[in-house]
């Protein structure tokens, strides 16, 4: 049966409007969903609120190209590859982009309150930090908390009201409209099938209100519901499916690849300046599509990454020294 | 396998924290471990003196055996010999209901109650840099019992006053205000402990069971604890130095370099002369 669930590229890239709040799934540098991210950068997106239980080079991606506002989570950086955000970095001192900090657990409790249709979640983390500090409310201190989309505070103490436990930490629900997930399989229903770990993809998929999943493979839907207690996403609460093998390229995907460390290295290295950063896109965005992308990159590399199947990781990438 | 303390010319400074941080790991605990040179550490101390201990990923992997180090806690690599493979959420909830004894972290700028930066240098509001953020440094260091942090040592990361608490230390803000108050006082019956260590290039320092405050422990080869405190913003107590750091046995630089970390991901190898 098919679900009529799919479309391309462009027509994922044309769900996320200009202002949208988007997050994605995977976890630092590894299963973002790159080919939408390019895709988006092609388009020119603009006012991107990214709200994400952490960031990566999806976030630098996006937000070297101008195409992000707001950026709502914990971190950025390309782990061994990159040590921080240059990206960021550099349009927080220019003041081209908001960024909103939470912890790790806050915006991942975020998210799972969101995912449960819950208002906000409680937590007794990061008590005593600048995080929580009230001059540090960068959206509040904008104007932008409409009590709508974006909370009308970015916490609340209180203090247990059931077993005395003393001071707890409200965080608001993280609402988002697109969530873009990358993964390894989907049926053509929408069921999603995650190996490795699943990170926080089954509440960002949960808490968006439209849930796009980019996989490597559009697989029969009777084959994943065999076993459905390997499957990671529920079918309807996928609302877009797209094929698009080595669409988390440069990062990286359990079973099927690994991370391309050299050229997160090269974008780390080259993108520092708005200028560096602008010729890195004409040469690998803009004018390219995903398959000219993947021939520009090559057979050899592309080999390389490819995970062994026994391991789920590749046994040719240099890692080291 | 040869039990021998190396000579100062078979290990360099990476090989010195790593098994200094080892040696904070107890056997059969339950300890978070970051990206990095903590990782090879914990997993020396699993090889060596804490076979039982349990090792949880950030990202979601708990009691993992990876077989080759992973270079990030997303890695592919961290899921084979698991006990189980899952997310964020788990991971955070399982720290948060107390089950994490250690947690090893890495900071910017320490102060000397052991409050941590990662998040910029210079005022947050118009920073002159702007740093990785948070990531799951301020939770590892409010749900575990003891937290450990490897850090590069110069003066100025060694200040008086970090440009942003990313951590809470041993006196911590109380908001709205922003005074300063004794963690003790704000976590409440969430209260674990706090950080307990602190490994830099030039030395290991504890914090004072009382204050909080930090003083100096050990002093890495070479290093007298006059030097590091000139190397500090802050006065630092050097009135309860124990010694010289631990070098690092022969054994544990034939697992870092030969069983661990071969492809020198984390630990590079000394060059013999």
């Amino acid at each position: 049966m098919s679900s009529g669930k799919r479309i391309t590229l462009q027509q994922a890239a044309e769900i996320v409007k200009d202002g949208s709040s988007l997050t994605f799934s995977g976890f630092t540098i590894w299963r973002r969903p790159f080919a939408l991210v390019y895709e988006l950068i092609r388009q020119g997106r603009k006012g991107l609120h990214l709200i994400e239980v952490n960031g990566g080079p999806q976030t630098e991606f996006l937000v070297g190209a101008g195409c992000v506002d707001i950026w709502e989570s914990c971190w950025v950086g390309h782990e061994l590859y990159g040590k921080y955000g240059a990206n960021l970095s550099r349009k927080v001192g220019t003041k081209e982009i908001l960024v909103e900090d939470y912890s790790h657990a806050e915006m991942m409790f975020r998210f799972a309150a969101a995912a449960a249709g819950s208002p906000y979640a409680i937590t007794q983390t990061s008590l005593g930090t600048d995080i929580h500090n009230p001059d540090y409310d960068t959206l509040g201190k904008a104007g932008l908390r409409d009590g709508k989309r974006i909370a009308s505070h970015k916490y609340v103490f209180t203090e247990d009201p059931f077993y005395g436990a003393g001071s707890q930490v409200l965080v608001p629900a993280a609402k988002v409209d697109v969530a873009v997930m990358c993964v390894q399989q989907v049926g053509e229903e929408g069921t999603v099938r995650t190996s490795g770990q699943f990170y926080s993809d089954p509440e960002a998929a949960r808490a968006a209100d439209i849930t796009i999943v980019i996989a490597e493979e559009i697989v029969p839907e009777e084959y994943l519901r065999r076993e459905s207690d390997r499957n990671t996403i529920a079918s309807f609460e996928v609302d877009y499916i797209l094929e698009c093998p080595f669409g988390a390229h440069p990062t990286g995907m359990f079973g099927r690849y690994d991370v391309d460390g050299a050229f997160l290295k090269d974008f780390y290295a080259g993108t520092r300046t708005q200028e560096g950063f602008d010729a890195f896109a004409k040469e690998w965005i803009h004018g390219q599509d995903h398959m000219s992308y993947l021939e520009k990159l090559g057979w050899p590399r592309m080999l390389n990454l490819k995970a062994n199947t026994a391991l789920n990781y590749s046994t040719g990438v240099k890692r080291g020294q | 396998m040869d039990t021998q303390y190396a000579n100062p010319e078979e290990y360099g400074l990476a090989d010195l924290l790593c098994c200094a941080a080892a040696r904070e790991v107890q056997d059969h605990e339950i300890v978070f471990a970051g990206t990095g040179l903590p990782m090879v550490a914990i997993m020396l101390a699993q090889k060596t003196h804490a076979p039982n201990l349990k090792l949880i990923f950030e990202a979601g992997t708990l009691d993992g055996r990876p077989p080759e180090i992973p270079t990030s806690v997303g890695d592919a690599r961290c899921e084979m010999g698991a006990s189980r493979s899952s997310g964020l959420n788990d991971a955070f909830s399982i720290a948060q209901r107390g089950h994490v004894d250690l947690g090893f972290l890495g900071g910017a700028e320490v102060d000397e109650y052991g409050n941590v930066n990662t998040t910029c240098i210079g005022d947050y509001l118009n920073p002159e840099l702007r740093l990785t953020g948070s990531g799951g440094n301020p939770d590892i260091n409010s749900f575990a019992k003891r937290t450990v942090f490897i850090m590069v040592h110069e003066k100025r990361r060694f200040t008086e006053r970090v440009s942003y608490i990313t951590s809470p230390g041993w006196r911590v803000k109380k908001w709205p205000g922003g005074d300063f108050v004794h963690r003790r006082e704000l976590y409440g019956s969430a209260f674990r402990g706090g950080p307990s260590a602190v490994i830099s290039t030039a030395g290991v320092f504890r914090f004072d069971d009382e204050v909080g405050r930090i003083y100096l422990d050990t002093c890495h080869a070479g290093k007298t604890p006059a030097e590091i405190r000139d190397m500090c913003q802050f006065d630092l107590d050097i009135s309860r130095v124990s010694g010289e750091t631990v070098p690092p046995t022969r054994k544990e630089l034939h697992i870092i370099h030969n069983v661990l970390d071969p492809e020198q991901i984390f630990i590079p190898k000394v060059k013999k002369a």
